[in-house]
C-alpha cells in the first residue's frame, strides 16, 4: 500500500506542475497585458503610474521569474494582493472558502441521500414505471441548468410562499439557524445536479451486480430480497460509485460558481467571477490554481480509498 | 494480388459493420420510446434554427416599449421583454447560437481530442505519457472554470466561449479515442497490416480509425448538450454571447432574473429551451450507447 500511495504522489505532482503552467500561460497570453487592459477600462492613469503599478507587480521581471514568484507564493501560502481592493488573496480566500466548503458538503450530501435509494429503487424494479419515473428525474437533473432551476427556485418561492430567501451571508457559528436557511436551497439546486449521475451510475452497477453468480447464489439460499439487495449487491455495488462521485467533485466547484452568483452566496466561485469580470488577474490565476490543486488531492484520496476497499488495484 | 484479398474483405466487413450500426441504431430508436422523443427534439432544435427567419413571428431585436414586460397573450406567446421585444421571436433565434456553438465546440473538440487519442494511443511510450499528463493538467481545471479563465483572457465573445467549450472537450475525448485505440491494435488483422509493411498513416486511418468512430460519435453526442449548456452558463455569467444577441443563456440573466418577479415568463422559456434542448441531445446520446455498446444492452 506504501508503494501505491508513494506512485500515486509523485504522479500528482507533474499534473500539478503542468496545471500551474497552464494556469500561468493563460494569464500571460492576454494580448498586451493585464493592466494595459485595465487601465484602458478604467482611463484616467499616466504613464508613470502604469509603470509603477507593474513594477510592484512584479510584471516587468522575465516570465521565468514571475512563474517562480508566483509558485512560491501559493507554496508559502501568501499569494499577493489582488488589484482591485488591494486586500491580501489570502485574506479574501479566508472568507470565501468555508462557504463554497460548505455549500458543497452539503449538496454532496443531499445528492448523495437523494441518488443512492432512487438508484437502487430504479434497478430492482428495472423497465417499471417507477424506473423511467427515477431515470426521468436523473436525466433532467443532467438537463436542467443550475441557473435555471436556481432562478425558478427564488422566483416561485417569491410569488408563492412571499418568502426570499435573506441576503447577506451569516457564518455557521454566528446563527447556525439562519446559516442553514442560508443554504438550504442552493443546496439542494446543486445536490439535484449532482445526484443525476450518481443516480444512474447506481442503477447500472446495482443491475450489474444483481446477475453476478454469488447473489443468484443467495437467492438460491432462500434469502429475502432486502437483505440481498443491501446486504450483498450495494456493498459491492458502490464502490465504483464513490470513483464517480470523486469524479464528480469538479462538478460541484463549477457548479458553486453558479449556485454562490445566483444566491449571493460570499464564496470562492463568486470571487472567481468577479475577479475575472474585473480582470483581477492574481486572483483569478490563484483561485483557479487552488481549484486545480484541491481537486488533484481530493481525487487522489478518492483513488486511495478505493484502493484500500479493493486491494485488486494496488497491484495493477 | 497478395494485397488485394485483406483490402476487400475489410472493405467487406467495415459496409457491414456500418449496416449493423445503422440497424442496430433504428431498432433502438424503436423500441424505446425516450430514443424517439430525443430525435424528435433535436429534429425541432435544428429546424427551428434552420428557419428561423420563417418561423420567427417579429424581429428578434425589434423594441416596442409601449408593450414592454407585457404576459403571454396570441399576439406574443411568450410574452414581451424589458423594452418590449417579443421573447418567442427571441428564443427561436437563440437557437442558432446554441446549435452553432454546440456543434462547432464538440466538432473542434472532438477533432482534436481524436488527433491527441490517435497520437496518444499508437504511438505509446513517452509520447503518450507526456500527452496524457497535459490532458491530466488539462482535466484537473473544472471544465467551466476553465472556459471562464480562457473566456476572461480572450474578451467575452459568442466565438470565444466556442473555442473555450473546445479546449474543455479536448481531454475527455483523447482519452477515449486513446483506449479505443489500444484496443483496435491488439487486433490480428493490425498486426497482420504490421507484417505485410503497412505505413503507419495507412494502418491509423484504415484499420484503427473505423474502430473509434463509434465511441466517438456516442461522446460527441453527449458533449453536444453540455457544450450548450456551458455556452448557457458563460452568457448566464455575461462572459459568453453579448447582447443585444439573442441567447439563451443571456436572456436568462440579463432580463430573466432582473424582473422575475414581475415577469417570470422572461426565466421560464429560455430556461425551459435550454434544458429540452440539453435533455434532447442527452437523451439521443443514451439511445446511441445503448446502440452500439453491447456491454450496456439488457439484452446483449
Amino acid at each position: 500500500m506504501y508503494k501505491y500511495i508513494l506512485r500515486r504522489l509523485l504522479l500528482a505532482v507533474p499534473v500539478l506542475v503542468l496545471s500551474s503552467l497552464i494556469v500561468f500561460g493563460l494569464m500571460r497570453v492576454m494580448p498586451g497585458d493585464a493592466l494595459t487592459a485595465l487601465m484602458a477600462e478604467s482611463g484616467n492613469v499616466s504613464e508613470k503610474d502604469l509603470a509603477k503599478l507593474r513594477r510592484d507587480l512584479g510584471l516587468d521581471r522575465p516570465y521565468y521569474e514571475q512563474y517562480g514568484i508566483w509558485v512560491w507564493q501559493m507554496v508559502s501560502l501568501n499569494p499577493g494582493y489582488s488589484i482591485f481592493t488591494n486586500e491580501p488573496i489570502a485574506e479574501a480566500l479566508g472568507k470565501a472558502i468555508p462557504v463554497t466548503v460548505e455549500l458543497a458538503v452539503l449538496a454532496l450530501i443531499f445528492g448523495l441521500v437523494i441518488a443512492i435509494p432512487i438508484g437502487v429503487l430504479s434497478a430492482t424494479r428495472q423497465d417499471t414505471a417507477s424506473d423511467y419515473a427515477g431515470r426521468l428525474v436523473a436525466t433532467s437533473g443532467l438537463s436542467l441548468p443550475d441557473f435555471w432551476l436556481g432562478t425558478l427556485v427564488i422566483t416561485f418561492a417569491a410569488i408563492w410562499f412571499g418568502w426570499i430567501p435573506r441576503l447577506g451571508y451569516v457564518s455557521l457559528w454566528e446563527s447556525p439557524a439562519r446559516n442553514l436557511q442560508q443554504f438550504v436551497l442552493p443546496a439542494a439546486v446543486l445536490g439535484f445536479r449532482l445526484s443525476a449521475a450518481t443516480m444512474r451510475m447506481t442503477r447500472s452497477t446495482v443491475l450489474e451486480v444483481l446477475r453476478e453468480d454469488y447473489v443468484r447464489t443467495a437467492w438460491a439460499k432462500g434469502l429475502g430480497e432486502r437483505i440481498i439487495i443491501y446486504k450483498h449487491a450495494l456493498k459491492n455495488a458502490l464502490i465504483p460509485v464513490v470513483t464517480l462521485v470523486g469524479g464528480q467533485l469538479g462538478t460541484l466547484l463549477a457548479g458553486t460558481v453558479i449556485v454562490e452568483t445566483i444566491f449571493a452566496l460570499p464564496g470562492m466561485g463568486r470571487l472567481t467571477v468577479e475577479a475575472i469580470l474585473f480582470r483581477d488577474y492574481p486572483v483569478v490565476q490563484t483561485n483557479v490554481m487552488l481549484v486545480a490543486g484541491a481537486l488533484v488531492g481530493l481525487n487522489l484520496l478518492v483513488d486511495l480509498t478505493y484502493a484500500w476497499l479493493d486491494p485488486r488495484i494496488r497491484y495493477q | 494480388m497478395a494485397l488485394a484479398r485483406p483490402r476487400v474483405a475489410d472493405f467487406r466487413e467495415r459496409a457491414a459493420e456500418e449496416v449493423s450500426r445503422w440497424a442496430a441504431l433504428r431498432a433502438t430508436v424503436g423500441r424505446k420510446p425516450l430514443g424517439i422523443a430525443s430525435a424528435g427534439l433535436i429534429a425541432v432544435l435544428v429546424l427551428t434554427a434552420l428557419f428561423a427567419e420563417a418561423l420567427a413571428p417579429y424581429d428578434p431585436l425589434a423594441a416596442q416599449p409601449e408593450i414592454r414586460l407585457a404576459p403571454p397573450s396570441w399576439a406574443h406567446p411568450f410574452g414581451t421583454d424589458d423594452i418590449g421585444r417579443d421573447v418567442l421571436s427571441r428564443i427561436i433565434y437563440g437557437s442558432r447560437i446554441s446549435l452553432w456553438v454546440g456543434l462547432l465546440a464538440v466538432g473542434i473538440g472532438t477533432f482534436a481530442g481524436m488527433i491527441v487519442g490517435l497520437a496518444s494511443g499508437y504511438c505509446e511510450g513517452r509520447v503518450d505519457l507526456v500527452l496524457q499528463r497535459v490532458m491530466d493538467a488539462v482535466q484537473a481545471i473544472p471544465g467551466l472554470i476553465l472556459a471562464l479563465a480562457i473566456v476572461s483572457v480572450l474578451t467575452p465573445s459568442t466565438t470565444n466561449a466556442m473555442l473555450a467549450i473546445a479546449v474543455v472537450i479536448i481531454p475527455g475525448n483523447s482519452r477515449i479515442v486513446r483506449g479505443a485505440v489500444l484496443s483496435a491494435k491488439q487486433n490480428r488483422y493490425v498486426e497482420a497490416a504490421q507484417a505485410i509493411g503497412c505505413r503507419h498513416p495507412r494502418i491509423v486511418a484504415s484499420h484503427i480509425l473505423p474502430n473509434v468512430t463509434a465511441p466517438i460519435l456516442i461522446i460527441a453526442s453527449i458533449w453536444l448538450g453540455n457544450a450548450i449548456l456551458i455556452e448557457a452558463s458563460l452568457s448566464f455569467l455575461g462572459l459568453g454571447t453579448q447582447p443585444p444577441t439573442p441567447s439563451w443563456g443571456l436572456m436568462l440573466s440579463s432580463t430573466g432574473r432582473a424582473f422575475m418577479e414581475q415577469a417570470p415568463w422572461l426565466a421560464i422559456f429560455p430556461g425551459l429551451a435550454i434544458s429540452l434542448a440539453v435533455l434532447g441531445f442527452n437523451l439521443f446520446g443514451d439511445t446511441l450507447r445503448d446502440a452500439w455498446d453491447p456491454r450496456l444492452r439488457r439484452d446483449g
